[in-house]
């Protein structure tokens, strides 16, 4: 009887923390194969990598969350990195062009938003038009050139160094930890989940959906933005196919870590973890040295399997609780 | 003694732990209508579970017609003729009538769906039912007592002889439950069994030829039918004296006019002058339609008002959303609990405190007082004997019953003047219902008042002190209830309808 239980509880808790468990795996393995994979360079480095797409992957959870999707967060994050570079090339200070990528972020998010809640248009193609649009002009802008010889100042958080560690995953930490405060304890956060859960009862229940909505799209647009600013000081050059290969991780980095795509269901650890384990695949991957043209193929069946060990464990919960 | 259609003996189930279902007997014969009442949870789901073959028992044996249907699945006892009709409607609402009564099962020709067939065989049996429906119209379109009405037919349609009803009459107009009723009598002439489910024991008294009452997994059969009374029935249930919860005798104060409601106007309702007075429990009365429960929702803002001023403590309320509405003090359960009521992913804690969000749990930079929403949680399942674990249950663990006191907990923790009911007790158990009405009441006492909105004749009577018939989007009658009866009040309310027409 109580071997029973204690079995099911060590399946309930691995059911309940699979991504998690799947990254230490991840990462074992990986060590296992290239022991220099533990070396404090390479986990760093997994660290910066991750933060670019961390934030993406909250941006974008902003509006799953609502039950909806966000296209755009890729080019978001690129129009308005070229925007604020274009602005400072012609002499705006620098500070006041980072102020203008994430102003330029979430003006894109408004729009979005207005578009999805005042005239009720569906958000998938709205974004997918928008991504379109904003990749379109990027590319046209730049000519299909690159825009390079950044100051440093710009590049300092992307690229810089504190006591000897690359000041990046501050950023990722920081940003996480607000957040889940956001998620948790705010009363827009819970406004967000109650809205993705059951949008016409928490209108009945006296919440301001239209606005909470626009608010989750403008948040989604300011985060890309700010990824924007951050890749394009890491990578020192704002390109034609700029972030695009992030586009497809940032949907699975969300949905691994557990954000319902019927909305009102996730948690900003979940997010994290789907993250580092995308990231960690990633790397992982060219460092065990994947021919460059099978990457594509090897990440994406390991995210796939990550896909299915999350459907699997939705199954499981299903059962449990009926 | 010829042999019953179906004898369930000494059947037991077992989930994990719990019990939940003992040693349950019953016989019914070919045309017997049986009914089970018992609380959410006492057993009856379980029950006719096993009878319909939807999960085996643990011990015991259920024969139907002759044969062991101890290894017979679903759709063997759908061939044998068991069918149960679901609570929520099962149709498909994009088809068309017909193929919803042939669904799985639609006649080919050449390999292609065989139209004409279809719609021939169903015009007939929809007038052999008496059912006046076309054929060719979507599911969609169907009032919702023809819908019911339509499932089943479907299951006469592939040869039921034994039909489970599941809670049929839940949000039905007592006209639309007249017709139901009348519609099963028919089908039980030609023969056919039916077990009912259902919570009002009004409606089981008026149906059924033999009640069997569940409780706590135990089948307790009502030996004397003919005698049964609505109180016998009601303590079976809960194993216990119900105390009816009734209204207090004294009356309020009719000069203190708490809400003066002048010319509203909004989508299906035209023009009405009211006033609410100080601590009444207002009844709301009208058919599908009638402007009663338009009116109730364009008094939350819930629908849009298009004119009309509406004064709550002499003082001009606006009503541009319920946000708006519940800032000023009125608050509204709605009846339809899971589109417009519960969030099925959040907790019993979060569903009482989502409309205080910006009110009372409101603290500085946006953020929200947890702890004060932990303690206000906690409070009102105490007040309210809200039954879970702890208030940090998921809302969709809990019965009917005690999700509706999570709302009403919700809705009285914004500290409304007006508290507006639209079918409050719809489809929840006798004990929850009267631990709800109670404590509206018990507020209505301390100033509240509540507009109280049920097709539930009897409880509207009980606990009313006035009652506004609605016809046309207008008020056509206000009454004081000088302890009516069932009977002088739909008199009325068919007077009203019929002056209306005339």
């Amino acid at each position: 009887m109580t071997a029973v239980s204690s079995g099911r509880k060590i399946l309930d808790f691995s059911m309940n923390n699979a991504v998690w468990i799947l990254l230490i795996l991840a990462i074992g393995i990986m060590g296992l194969f290239r022991p220099s994979f533990f070396s404090v360079g390479i986990l760093s480095n997994i660290l910066v990598q991750a933060t670019v797409l961390g934030l993406l992957a909250i941006a974008i959870s902003m509006v799953i969350l609502l039950g909806d999707i966000n296209l755009s967060t890729v080019g978001t994050a690129g129009f308005s990195a070229l925007t604020g570079v274009i602005a400072m090339k012609a002499g705006l200070p620098v500070p006041l062009a980072i102020l203008v990528i994430v102003i330029m972020g979430s003006l894109i998010g408004l729009v979005n938003g207005l578009i999805v809640t005042k005239l009720r248009a569906n958000a998938l193609i709205t974004t997918l038009a928008m991504n379109m649009v904003l990749q379109g002009a990027l590319l046209a802008i730049t000519g299909g050139s690159s825009l390079s010889n950044l100051p440093d100042s710009f590049k300092f958080v992307s690229q810089g160094r504190i006591a000897g560690f690359p000041a990046l995953p501050l950023v990722l930490i920081v940003v996480f930890f607000l957040f889940h405060i956001i998620w948790t304890r705010t009363e827009f956060g819970r406004d967000l989940f109650a809205v993705g859960g059951n949008p016409r009862a928490a209108y009945i229940a006296g919440i301001k959906v239209d606005r909470v909505k626009i608010g989750a799209y403008v948040i989604s647009g300011l985060l890309s933005g700010l990824a924007g600013w951050l890749l394009a000081g890491y990578m020192g050059a704002v390109t034609s196919s700029f972030g695009t290969t992030y586009e497809m991780q940032v949907i699975a980095a969300a949905v691994i870590g557990g954000v319902s795509l019927t909305g009102g269901r996730g948690s900003i650890l979940g997010v994290l973890a789907g993250t580092l384990l995308l990231t960690v695949i990633q790397v992982g991957l060219a460092i065990l040295g994947i021919q460059q043209t099978l990457i594509t193929l090897a990440g994406g069946l390991m995210i796939f399997a990550a896909v299915l060990i999350d459907a699997l464990r939705n199954l499981y919960g299903a059962r449990r609780s009926s | 003694m010829s042999q019953p259609l179906l004898r369930v003996t000494n059947v037991s189930k077992i989930f994990g732990a719990t019990r939940a279902l003992s040693g349950a007997n019953l016989d019914i014969a070919a045309g017997e209508i049986h009914s089970l009442l018992g609380r959410n949870g006492a057993g009856k789901s379980t029950l006719v579970n096993i009878i319909a073959g939807v999960y085996p028992q643990t011990e015991g044996d259920v024969v139907f017609d002759g044969h062991d249907l101890r290894k017979l699945d679903i759709f063997a006892r759908q061939k044998l003729g068991i069918r149960l009709v679901p609570q929520h409607e099962n149709s498909f609402p994009d088809l068309t009538v017909a193929e919803n009564i042939f669904a799985g099962d639609l006649p080919k020709k050449n390999g292609l769906v065989d139209w004409s067939t279809i719609n021939e065989v169903a015009a007939q049996e929809l007038a052999a039912y008496g059912v006046d429906a076309d054929p060719r119209g979507m599911v969609r379109d169907l009032s919702s007592i023809d819908a019911r009405k339509l499932n089943i037919i479907r299951s006469m349609h592939s040869g039921a002889r034994l039909i489970i009803l599941d809670e049929p009459t839940t949000a039905l107009t007592t006209r639309e439950r007249e017709e139901l009723f009348a519609f099963v009598r028919d089908l039980k002439a030609m023969g056919t069994a039916f077990i009912f489910i259902s919570h009002y024991l009004g409606e089981v008294l008026d149906l059924s030829d033999s009640i069997s009452v569940l409780r706590d997994g135990l089948m307790y059969p009502v030996e004397d039918r003919a005698s049964a009374t609505q109180e016998h029935l009601g303590e079976l249930v809960a194993g216990g004296q119900v105390e009816l919860t009734r209204r207090r005798a004294e009356r309020p104060d009719p000069s203190d006019v708490l809400v003066q409601i002048r010319g509203l106007r909004s989508a299906g309702v035209e023009d009405v002058d009211l006033g609410i007075r100080r601590g009444e429990v207002l009844g709301i009365i009208g058919f599908p339609g009638s402007g009663a429960r338009e009116f109730c929702r364009a008094l939350f803002g819930a629908d849009r008002v298009t004119s009309g001023t509406v004064h709550l403590e002499g003082r001009l309320v606006r009503l541009s959303s319920p946000r708006q509405a519940l800032r000023e003090g009125i608050a509204y359960i709605s009846f339809d609990r899971h589109r417009e009521g519960i969030m099925p992913l959040m907790d019993v804690n979060e569903n009482i405190g989502i409309s205080s969000h910006a009110g009372a749990l409101r603290r500085a930079w946006g953020f929200l007082d947890l702890k004060r929403q932990r303690q206000r949680s906690q409070q009102y399942r105490d007040e309210l004997k809200i039954k879970c674990n702890t208030i940090f249950d998921p809302m969709d663990s809990l019965s009917g019953g005690n999700q509706q006191k999570v709302l009403v907990s919700r809705l009285l923790s914004t500290q409304p003047s007006l508290l507006i009911l639209d079918e409050p007790t719809v489809g929840i158990d006798i004990l929850s219902r009267e631990e709800i009405i109670s404590k509206v009441l018990e507020l209505t006492r301390t100033g509240m008042s509540a507009l109280y909105l049920t097709n539930d004749y009897e409880e509207l009577l009980r606990v009313a002190d006035r009652l506004v018939f609605f016809d046309e989007g207008r008020v056509a009658s206000v009454v004081d209830n000088d302890d009516l009866t069932i009977e002088q009040l739909t008199q009325i309310r068919d007077s009203n309808k019929e002056a209306a027409s005339a």
